[in-house]
């Protein structure tokens, strides 16, 4: 643990830059904040942190103006606001660095920076400023280069430098490392804590990641189910107690490190490493893959992976750099340019629908919503939804079988629903995953394709995914987990690759990870 | 075959192929740079149909009422922008379906075209020609881009417009965000559905004006097939150009042609099949479709409603 190294001078101004009394924000049923107090002080950095679905983001969106709260006040510098959009709240000073959100990719970085100002638009003006900005924080960037073509980490540049040039007093940043290299992350605390100390902003870090918060803030505010459980100073908090407070309940750090973000040495792996499978042939090999994308660069990049049966391989590596478009291959979606698919040593052709997943390829998509399940269809209907002719007469389903199948997987994965008619928007997060999980395991695949399986899951709900994945690899099952959290990899591969730009730049087993090594490579450099 | 190569060497070396080419490219140019603004912040508008033909009859009608081509052209815009009042209003303010919305409106402007035409029956004549001195005298095209009606001339100066609205303007840049990533425009403080019902009244204003330049220069009277489709050649050369200016107004110039084809051939002494002329321009749209569409990128948006707080 680092605590104090970064924590700032405790010289806390008498009127905070902003303060929430008791915000309230409802969607239909759901209490996404529950009587919330907040506040930002000048000079110092302020965690908030919670599990996904604690009501954070929502929170910072109603301090920005994308969402309006339902009760509650707002006061900026001890005067009370009405935020009702974007540009309200850039008049009080109060600045976002979205996570996804905000930048046009056809358009150019100096482009990009000048939306949402106001009057003429003169680019030599904002290209000039743009400059004297990136050079006064260190944050280098061509203002002429397309956004899209930039990697994460510049991406994220162009957010804060389009944030710093309306010399905002409050900046809101919204899990900024979850696209970041490690290293990138550190040099982007560095920037932060000039920003604060150099220039007397207040900035607020949304986060669930324990190790980040202790590193970088001040003060911690940690929410859970919408209400704030705790408040404190960040060199009075340790890992454990942040970790209890989030969740409600002791956990055990050891088995848990994956969904908390703890990259911390004191609570080290899994009770002994996964042995190497060495073993057989491998149940599913790629070899030499090129996928294009849709602006003609390669997405895939002469990309080649081996899983053996009973393995699981992590594919580790910053997002956006080819995770996707393999998720997407092995889920037949997308064609190869070059190279093929092996399963059984037997070539599938890629990208006729379906193909894979007769050949024995089950894929847990990493958004679910989009490609996973179909929320309006009940929970026995998506269950079947993969392949529907085993269910089905001369054409028509029988709905006896369905039925007891659904049955049968939603005992088996105990999915929490009201019964296999129910709509599947009806059921959580959590428990829609299992539905994914369930339909994709009652196949009897080969080989198990999880993409960013624990994405937006609290929990308990990673505690059961990643216990799934265990026993289908013990099982016998190759299984392929994509992830950017670094965390989850290292818990439960066997083997690890990292992937940048397309092509794996690395591998290692897990018992012989070695973290520098590790980083080095997630930034995109072979070591 | 021969004749066919003949009829293409005769049709390369009229001076009246090229006119009456020049005349429908401009009136696809009309409805089409208007389109490609439209497109741009996100909306397929396929109401271009129904903006031409308002303009066109509101067009007659102001003309007969005045004898003034100006008053006529500006009866034409006004008659586009209530078309695109309606679309605006219905798809980008209420949540209604831009192709329901453009398809309904397509059909009532029709019926109601045809049936005021019965009540009012607008009398008009053909705007005499204007030439440009020295430039029309260029020979073979001189007199079709630069001896025609003033009125044609204004698509000249809207070409440039729009490309310098859309591309040196914070309009035009707040106008290609909503159509790349609306979400992202929401976030930085841009009214997404403002710049989108704005960037179809644009369409609205050169596809009236497109409509009164129908009327009243092009063909010099009004009935209510004058427009025939052709407002939807205008959106496929907008698609046919890969939503970049240059191609628009390429797919304007290839597509005008082959309209012309109808006019220019039997002038030149070609019997071809009428009802085959006729259907030539579409036939051609759907092979350029084929031939372009795949290698082009849409704005990203293009089609998609924008609702604030859904992501």
């Amino acid at each position: 643990m680092t605590d104090g190294l970064l924590a700032g001078t405790g010289v806390t101004a008498p009127v905070p830059a902003v303060s929430l009394e008791g915000i309230t924000k409802r969607f239909g049923a759901i209490v996404a904040c529950d009587a919330v107090d907040l506040d930002l002080h000048r000079g110092r950095i302020h965690g908030v942190l919670g599990e996904n679905g604690a009501g954070k983001s929502t929170l910072m969106k109603m301090m920005i103006g994308l969402v309006f709260p339902d009760d509650g006040a707002i006061f900026v510098d001890g005067i009370r606001c009405y935020i009702t959009d974007p540009q309200v709240a850039a008049g009080h000073g109060i600045a976002m660095v979205h996570q996804h959100f905000s930048l046009v990719d056809p358009l150019t970085v100096w482009e990009n920076i000048a939306l949402g100002d106001g009057g003429r638009l003169d680019p030599g003006d904002v290209r000039e400023r743009v400059g004297e900005i990136s050079e006064h924080y260190g944050l280098a960037i061509d203002p002429d280069a397309r956004v899209g073509d930039l990697p994460a980490g510049l991406r994220q540049r162009v957010e804060i430098i389009k944030c710093l040039r309306r010399d905002p007093d409050i900046l809101i940043f919204d899990e900024p490392t979850s696209v970041l290299t490690p290293e990138e992350s550190v040099q982007l605390f560095d920037s932060l804590r000039r920003v604060v100390t150099d220039e007397g902003r207040a900035v607020a870090l949304v986060s669930h990641k324990l190790d980040e918060i202790i590193q970088a803030t001040d003060d911690v505010t940690i929410m859970r189910q919408g209400v704030v459980v705790d408040r404190l100073r960040t060199v009075d908090a340790d890992t454990p107690m942040l970790a209890r407070s989030m969740v409600g309940r002791p956990v055990s750090l050891r088995s848990e490190r994956a969904a908390f973000g703890v990259l911390d040495p004191s609570v080290e792996g899994p009770d002994e490493p996964a042995a190497p499978i060495t073993a057989e042939e491998p149940v599913l090999r790629v070899v030499d893959a090129v996928v294009h994308g849709r602006h003609g660069q390669a997405s895939l990049d002469g990309f080649s992976l081996d899983v053996r049966p009973g393995e699981i391989v992590g594919v580790a590596g910053v997002e956006d750099n080819g995770q996707a478009e393999l998720a997407d291959v092995l889920s037949s979606l997308v064609t190869l340019q070059r190279g093929h698919v092996e399963v059984d040593a037997t070539t599938v052709a890629a990208g006729r629908p379906g193909a894979m997943a007769r050949a024995g390829v089950a894929v847990i998509p990493a958004d679910r919503h989009d490609s996973g399940i179909v929320l309006d269809m009940t929970v026995a209907e998506n269950l079947i939804l993969v392949d529907p002719k085993r269910m089905a007469r001369a054409g028509v389903l029988d709905s006896d079988l369905v039925r007891n199948l659904a049955l049968r997987l939603i005992d088996e994965f105990e999915i929490q629903c009201w019964g296999p008619d129910a709509p599947l928007w009806s059921l959580s997060g959590g428990n829609q995953q299992r539905v994914v999980l369930a339909r994709e395991l009652s196949h009897q695949p080969k080989v198990l394709v999880a993409a960013q399986p624990t994405r937006g899951l609290d929990v308990g709900a990673i505690e059961y995914m990643t216990e799934r994945l265990r026993r289908a690899a013990e099982d016998g099952v190759g299984v392929v987990l994509i992830s950017s959290e670094l965390e989850e990899i290292l818990d439960l591969s066997h083997r690890i690759v990292v992937m940048s730009r397309g092509r794996v730049i690395g591998e290692m087993g897990r018992a012989d990870v070695d973290r520098d090594r590790l980083a080095l490579m997630l930034g995109g450099r072979a070591a | 075959m021969s004749s066919f190569v003949g009829a293409i060497g005769d049709v390369l070396s009229s001076d009246a192929a090229y006119i009456s080419a020049i005349s429908f490219a401009a009136l696809l140019g009309f409805g089409a740079v208007g389109e490609w603004v439209a497109e741009k912040s996100g909306t397929l508008n396929i109401s271009i149909e129904a903006m031409l033909l308002a303009g066109a009859f509101a067009a007659a009608v102001g003309y007969d009422l005045t004898s003034n081509l100006a008053v006529g052209a500006v009866f034409g815009i006004v008659a586009g922008m209530a078309v695109a009042s309606a679309q605006a209003e219905l798809s980008h303010r209420l949540p209604a379906d831009q192709f329901v919305v453009g398809l309904a409106l397509n059909i009532l402007v029709l019926g109601l075209a045809g049936f005021l035409d019965g009540e009012l029956e607008p009398v008009t004549r053909r705007a005499p020609r204007v030439e440009i001195p020295l430039l029309s005298d260029i020979p073979l095209v001189g007199d079709a881009f630069f001896g025609q009606p003033w009125l044609l001339y204004l698509v000249y100066a809207f070409v440039p417009m729009a490309w310098w609205l859309v591309y040196r303007t914070r309009w035009g840049l707040e106008v290609r965000a909503a159509g790349e990533n609306p979400q992202s425009a929401d976030v930085s403080g841009i009214r997404v559905n403002l710049r989108r019902r704005q960037s179809i009244y644009v369409a609205g204003l050169t596809s009236g004006l497109g409509g009164a330049y129908l009327s009243l220069a092009l063909v010099g009277s009004f009935e209510d097939s004058i427009v025939g489709g052709r407002g939807f050649i205008a959106i496929a050369a907008v698609i046919f150009g890969g939503w970049t200016l240059r191609g628009t107004v390429a797919g304007c110039l290839l597509f005008g042609s082959v309209l012309s084809f109808r006019l220019s051939l039997p002038v030149l002494g070609y019997n071809l099949n009428n009802e085959l002329l006729t259907s030539l321009p579409f036939i051609a749209t759907i092979v350029g479709m084929a031939l372009f569409a795949h290698r082009v990128r849409p704005p990203a948006a293009l089609a998609r409603p924008f609702i604030r707080g859904l992501q």
